[in-house]
């Protein structure tokens, strides 16, 4: 059990982390704001998700998975809330984009 | 009212043993803070009368899971292929619901979709959409979307 356990956190963790890394690429390689933001909100938080999960078994109570969800919620919420304004204001400097 | 600000200072005060613990000693400070947070709240977002559909809101957060999986992989896949570049387009989509904090609450939930990124107000009553694939049909994504979004808070649109 402790084996599986070990298993589905290595694994979701590194997929968790080649998210963030696909972000991050995204964030260097796309050439306008608006897709560095789809990086930024969509592949980032699909790796944090991830990590999140792969770390929920590993959890000393509920309080702490309670934590791990709690984050994630936060940072989606956060997001949520300064994607778009980013994506404004970058729209307002430069409307062709 | 009454009950609004019992309801947001409980959900707080939940938020706050859930990320701080529920330590005894360290609860006047958290019930200080779910106090404030609630004020702060009702300040900036005065009470509604939500009409939720218990089914179609649960419909509507199970599905986001998949949909986050299906947006990051979308994201990854361009991000990483080096044959393969972003075609990012803006479009103007018409709104059903109206001007106001469903809408806006709407934008906030759409950017959490694939492929689609609200970026402003466009002319005559539309908004821009920042969508990464310019050949997909974002329009009706987008439709589709504030459709099952409305149905899941009980908005007329």
């Amino acid at each position: 059990m402790s084996l599986l356990a070990d298993a589905f956190t290595v694994i979701c963790v590194v997929a968790g982390v080649g998210f963030f890394a696909a972000g991050t690429a995204g964030l260097l390689r796309f050439p306008d704001t608006g897709s560095r933001l789809h990086a930024l909100t969509k592949a980032d938080h699909l790796g944090l998700g991830l990590i999140v999960l792969g770390l929920l078994p590993r959890a000393e109570a509920l309080g702490g998975a309670f934590r791990l969800l709690a984050i994630w919620a936060l940072v989606l919420l956060a997001s949520a809330a300064t994607g778009p304004l980013l994506a404004r204001v970058a729209q307002r400097r430069d409307p062709s984009a | 009212m009454a009950a609004a600000t019992a309801l947001r200072a409980t959900l707080l005060l939940g938020l706050w043993c859930a990320l701080a613990g529920a330590a005894p000693a360290d609860m006047p400070v958290g019930i200080a803070a779910a106090a404030l947070g609630a004020w702060a709240s009702l300040l900036m977002v005065p009470p509604v009368r939500a009409r939720i559909r218990p089914g179609a809101l649960a419909t509507l957060l199970l599905q986001l899971p998949a949909k986050a999986l299906g947006a990051g992989i979308a994201v990854a896949r361009v991000a990483l292929d080096p044959r393969r570049r972003p075609n990012p387009r803006t479009i103007a989509w018409t709104p059903r619901l109206p001007p106001g904090r469903a809408r806006d609450a709407f934008l906030a939930y759409a950017s959490l979709l694939p492929g689609t990124l609200p970026a402003g107000v466009g002319p005559d009553g539309t908004v821009l959409v920042h969508a990464l694939d310019g050949e997909a049909d974002v329009a009706a994504a987008m439709t589709m979307e504030e459709a099952l979004f409305a149905r899941a808070f009980g908005l007329d649109v």
